[in-house]
This record gives structure tokens, C-alpha cells and sequence, in this order.
């Protein structure tokens, strides 16, 4: 009989100890995968494109780039700031129309600074081209900003890029898995608008209106600055510290490069002048010289390897900001 | 061993996995834990894997003011929160105690350059300025409210006034969860609600085997403390009594089985028509008709 309240606690005992022993907390395993690694979701960079559009809307109706926040920067608030200077000035003018419905937006795949953000718009009208705008974030701290956008050229489409659960790898211009590099493609095809379409370089694009207009616009201006004993010489850099690349689909690569163009027009024992419009634009007095800046962006796609095409220009735009003497 | 014996014992330790399992069952672990902890930053952050982190099923924060809680890329939570002063959390130490450690920003991919520059400098630069400022001391320096001027890297957001509570399996898979206060003052109590398996499933089965044979040890204990042999004997009784001889009623069996008489045997071959069977008692009842009764009757007496 003894025994038996000794079994008893020897039973107590291990039910303490049996209820008390719960297993520790696991440790954590590894990290899951993220199921969409772009660097903004779709509804991220919608949220982008939809800030920046109301605040054009909102600065737009006041003709007051003050209201454009930091979602506009760089060329885009250079060039939307000379029109609103333009469209202050002159009653007819208005800053040019952005369409803010987006038909695709292509996000970067970048997990470091600078990244890019680029998007298509839908077709404002029968007679004008989707626009190609491209935003950038510097870095974490800063908003992605809208720097700059350039009308589709006619004809014209672009390419295949990944979509937003991976994104689109950023390259630098002198990436070499493409051919040419971004920045031979880019430094070809300014010296080719700087000497022409008689160029050899003219063989090495497909043909594009960005560059048969300003062939043109040059033409014309050659002709009547010599008709007034004068001269007519432009000037064309890229800017290719603030070009930026995106791979596409098929291994090619979407280069957005800003260009400067300086158009120089100049008359002998004569004072030129400017339309009304760009006289908002001036700075300083004409005199027998005048120079209109511009500040472009041109949209360079290079086809990958073995998929055939030239490079094309798939979208420019020709923005003045300024008119010097 | 009798079977009294056998249920004796086996009361005994009926008794013993029953007291277990009350026991057991009264200090049953709850599946549904809470782990807090004191956040002192404006700032915690649960790495990807700790929001997946298996047990986990709901983080909440306690603080005063506005709480905003975000899901970001790994990448850009971490250049967020490099210029930040946060806490990390890292899971479970124990079920009631929540791991944390301050956070520390992982340090850029810095790729090699060939040409190392050492810049050595001879001079010692001058030794900073041990007088402190009073003012500065004195007035103590004002929480600088966490910048939240982008937020354009942040994927998922939640609000919060006061507390802030996000289920877990509500986090993307993959992403880092950042909680911070929008005025930068301290967060607050960060509490972590888990689910753990208890391992209790052994304590009802116990109990109710325990209880099973309890009964059948309490049973064997009502055998040895109640005196059953007046009952016993009052059953032999009734049986002799049953079994107890008599006069047997006239034309029963046993009437008949007394009689000596038995049942006729069949002859297997065929006897004579006008046979006489030697033994009344084999005869053909066909012609049991011819047995004197006075006979039977007689024999019986």
C-alpha cells in the first residue's frame, strides 16, 4: 500500500513535466521568394504616372511650374516651364497636351539608383502619336520623376519588354551584349543628323520623320540664311550621362537619350527676328544673331542579336527652351 | 492472480493515469501565444523571413500617435532604413520573449578596385573639442520625425492610430515589413501573436483510459469490501430447492423415466405381421395398443 501514493506522485510529477515541455519556437527558415521582384508593382507605378498627371493638370491650368512638385524634374520641368512662359505670352498657346491614360508601363527590374520608369500613352488623337515618357528616381528618398517624354514616331512601335513581376534589366550605354552599344548606337546616330542624310550613317537607322524633319527644317533655314547674306549651322550633342537604358524582350535594348541641339542663325547688316512664340523665350536683345535651344529626347531601340533590323528611333521630340542672341 | 485481483490493480493505475491526465489537462499549454517587447525606435522591421515566419500570425504595435506600417523590396527597405535609426526583430526566443537587436544597414557591394589608393595621413588631425555645449545638453534635441516624403517604393501600407495590427499571412511572401511611428517618437509595445503546437494530444486519450479502468478497479473493490456469502447461500439454497424430489405428477416424463419405461426400439428388419414384439416397451407403436396399462401403471409402484 505504500507504493501507491508514490505512484501517484511519480505520475504528477511527469504530468508537470510532460505539460510544461513545449517545444521552443522554431527558428526561421530562409527567406520565401518574392512572387513579383520588379522594382514597382503595377499599381506603384500607375500611382506614379497618375500623381504626375494630375499635378501637370493641376500646373497646367495655372501656368505655374512651381505646382509641379518634385514629380516633375530635369528636362521635363525645363522644357514644361518654357511653355508656360510661351503659353503666358501668347493667347493661342497652350503647354503641350500629355495624355495621362497609360496604355503599357514598363518598370525596372534595378535593386540600386538611379531606376527608370517608362510608359506609353494612350493615342491623344487621330493626328497625334502615343507619348513615350520616362521617369527616374535618384534615389530612395526621391520620388520617381517625370524628366522627360518624346511623341512616337509615326509608324513606328515599340518593343517587347518584360513585364512588371520581373521588370526590365537597366543597362549602361556601354552594354555590350547588344550591338552596337547604347552609346555607339547614340553617338551614330547624332553624328548622323549632324551631317545629313547623305551620310553613311543614314544605312545604319531605320529611316525615322525626327530626323527628316530637322534635315528639312535645316534646309530651309540654310537657304534663307543665305538668301540674307547670313548662315545657318546647328549643333547636336547627346547627353549621355543622363541616358538610360532598358533591355527588352528580346536581348535588345530601349536607350532614352537626351539630346541638345543649338540652331544658329545668323543674317549680314540685319536685325532677325522671332515668332511671337518663341519671343518669350528670348534672352536678352537679337540682334543679326539667334540661336534657339532645344532640349530633345530621342527613343533608340536596338534590336537584340539575331533578331535582325536596324536601330530605329521609335520616339522624338524637338522641345525649345530658350532663344539667345 | 484472481480476477478481483487483476481489477484491483488495474483500478489502481487507472486511478494514477487519471490523476495524470487532470493534471496534465489543467496545465495544458494554450496553443495561441503573445510575445511583446518594448520598441525604444521610431522604427522595427521584420525581415522577409521572419513575416514568414511559420508560427507567426499576427503583428501588432501599441504607441502613441499615428502608425503606418509598410511591405517594400528588401532592397529599397533597406536603403530606407540605412539613414534610420531601427529595431530589428528576429523572431522568437522564447514563446513569451520576442528577439531583437538593432538594426544595422548591410553594407553596399563594393566592387574591387585594382588600384587601391592609401591616404595615410601624417598629421594627426586635431583632437575634437572635449567642452561640451550646455545648451544643446539642456535643451535636449527634438524628435525628428521620420521623412516619409517618397513613399513610392513602399508596395502595401497600412494606418493605424494608436495600434496597429496586421495579420501576417496578409504580408507578401518575400517582402520586408517596416513599421514606424509618423511622429519619430518611440514605437512602442510590438507584440507578436503565435500559434505552437502544445503536444497535448496524449492527455485526453490518458484520461479516459484512466477512467475506463478506474471502473473496473472500483468494481473489484465493491467484490472485496461486501460480504456476498448470505447472497451466495441464499442462491445455493434456491438452486437445491429447485432441484429438490418429489412426487412426479402422474403421466410426466419424469413420471415415465421412473417407470423405467424408454422409447421403443426400431427393429431393422422387417418383423412377421402377426409378430408379438417380446418387450411391451420395444413394440411398434403401431400396436402399443396391446401393452397392458395396468402393467406400466404397476411397474411404477
Amino acid at each position: 500500500m505504500n507504493r501507491k501514493p508514490a505512484l501517484v506522485a511519480l505520475g504528477i510529477g511527469i504530468a508537470l513535466v510532460a505539460s510544461g515541455c513545449v517545444a521552443p519556437p522554431p527558428s526561421p527558415g530562409p527567406a520565401p521568394q518574392m512572387a513579383r521582384e520588379a522594382a514597382l508593382l503595377e499599381t506603384q507605378a500607375a500611382a506614379v504616372a497618375a500623381d504626375t498627371f494630375a499635378r501637370l493638370t493641376e500646373a497646367d491650368a495655372a501656368l505655374d511650374a512651381s505646382l509641379l512638385g518634385d514629380r516633375v524634374a530635369g528636362d521635363a520641368l525645363t522644357v514644361r516651364t518654357a511653355q508656360y512662359k510661351v503659353a503666358r505670352s501668347v493667347s493661342d498657346a497652350k503647354p503641350e497636351v500629355l495624355p495621362s491614360e497609360m496604355q503599357a508601363l514598363y518598370v525596372s527590374a534595378e535593386s540600386s539608383w538611379p531606376r527608370v520608369l517608362a510608359g506609353v500613352s494612350a493615342q491623344p488623337g487621330d493626328n497625334l502619336t502615343p507619348v513615350v515618357s520616362l521617369w527616374v528616381q535618384d534615389d530612395i528618398a526621391s520620388p520617381y520623376s517625370l524628366r522627360a517624354w518624346a511623341h512616337m514616331i509615326p509608324g513606328a512601335s515599340m518593343p517587347s519588354m518584360a513585364s512588371d513581376v520581373t521588370g526590365a534589366a537597366q543597362l549602361s550605354v556601354t552594354e555590350s551584349s547588344v550591338a552596337p552599344t547604347p552609346q555607339e548606337a547614340i553617338e551614330q546616330y547624332v553624328e548622323y543628323l549632324r551631317a545629313g542624310k547623305g551620310s553613311e550613317l543614314a544605312a545604319a537607322f531605320a529611316p525615322d520623320t525626327y530626323a527628316e524633319r530637322l534635315f528639312a527644317g535645316r534646309d530651309v533655314l540654310s537657304t534663307a540664311a543665305s538668301g540674307a547674306g547670313g548662315a545657318y549651322s546647328d549643333t547636336i550633342e547627346a547627353d549621355l550621362e543622363n541616358a538610360y537604358v532598358m533591355a527588352t524582350a528580346d536581348g535588345g535594348a530601349l536607350v532614352f537619350a537626351p539630346l541638345t541641339v543649338a540652331s544658329a542663325f545668323s543674317v549680314s547688316n540685319a536685325k532677325v527676328s522671332v515668332p511671337a512664340a518663341d519671343q518669350a523665350l528670348v534672352e536678352g536683345t537679337l540682334d543679326a544673331t539667334v540661336t534657339h535651344h532645344y532640349r530633345d529626347l530621342i527613343v533608340l531601340y536596338i534590336p537584340g542579336p539575331g533578331t535582325g533590323g536596324l536601330p530605329a528611333v521609335v520616339a522624338a521630340d524637338h522641345h525649345l527652351i530658350k532663344v539667345t542672341p | 492472480m484472481t480476477l478481483r485481483t487483476s481489477a484491483l490493480v488495474a483500478g489502481v493505475l487507472g486511478l494514477v493515469l487519471l490523476v495524470v491526465g487532470l493534471i496534465a489537462d489543467s496545465r495544458r499549454p494554450d496553443a495561441d501565444v503573445v510575445a511583446s517587447h518594448r520598441i525604444d525606435t521610431p522604427v522595427a522591421v521584420l525581415a522577409p523571413e521572419i513575416v514568414g515566419y511559420e508560427p507567426l500570425r499576427r503583428i501588432a504595435v501599441e504607441g502613441d500617435g499615428e502608425i503606418v506600417a509598410h511591405t517594400a523590396r528588401t532592397a529599397d527597405a533597406e536603403a530606407w532604413l540605412a539613414t534610420r535609426e531601427a529595431t530589428e526583430i528576429t523572431g522568437l526566443v522564447t514563446w513569451e520573449e520576442v528577439g531583437v537587436r538593432a538594426y544595422v544597414a548591410p553594407a553596399p557591394a563594393v566592387e574591387p578596385s585594382p588600384s587601391p589608393s592609401p591616404s595615410a595621413s601624417p598629421e594627426p588631425s586635431p583632437a575634437p573639442s572635449p567642452s561640451p555645449s550646455p545648451e544643446a545638453e539642456a535643451e535636449g534635441e527634438p524628435e525628428e520625425p521620420v521623412d516619409t516624403s517618397s513613399t513610392d517604393h513602399w508596395r502595401t501600407t497600412w494606418h493605424g492610430q494608436g495600434r496597429l495590427a496586421v495579420f501576417a499571412s496578409a504580408i507578401p511572401a518575400g517582402e520586408t515589413f517596416v513599421i514606424h511611428t509618423v511622429n519619430g517618437g518611440p514605437l512602442g509595445t510590438l507584440e507578436l501573436y503565435a500559434e505552437r503546437d502544445p503536444n497535448d494530444a496524449w492527455i485526453t486519450p490518458l484520461i479516459v483510459w484512466g477512467a475506463i479502468l478506474l471502473i473496473v478497479g472500483v468494481v473489484g473493490l465493491l467484490y472485496t469490501l461486501i460480504d456476498l456469502r448470505p447472497w451466495q447461500r441464499k442462491g445455493e439454497e434456491w438452486l437445491s430447492r429447485r432441484s429438490a424430489k418429489g412426487e412426479p405428477k402422474e403421466g410426466s416424463r419424469r413420471a415415465r423415466r421412473l417407470a423405467g419405461a424408454q422409447l421403443p426400439e426400431v427393429p431393422l428388419d422387417p418383423a412377421p405381421a402377426d409378430a408379438v414384439p417380446a418387450d411391451p416397451a420395444t413394440a411398434d407403436p403401431a400396436t402399443t395398443d396391446q401393452i397392458p396399462q395396468a402393467d406400466q401403471k404397476g411397474g411404477e409402484k
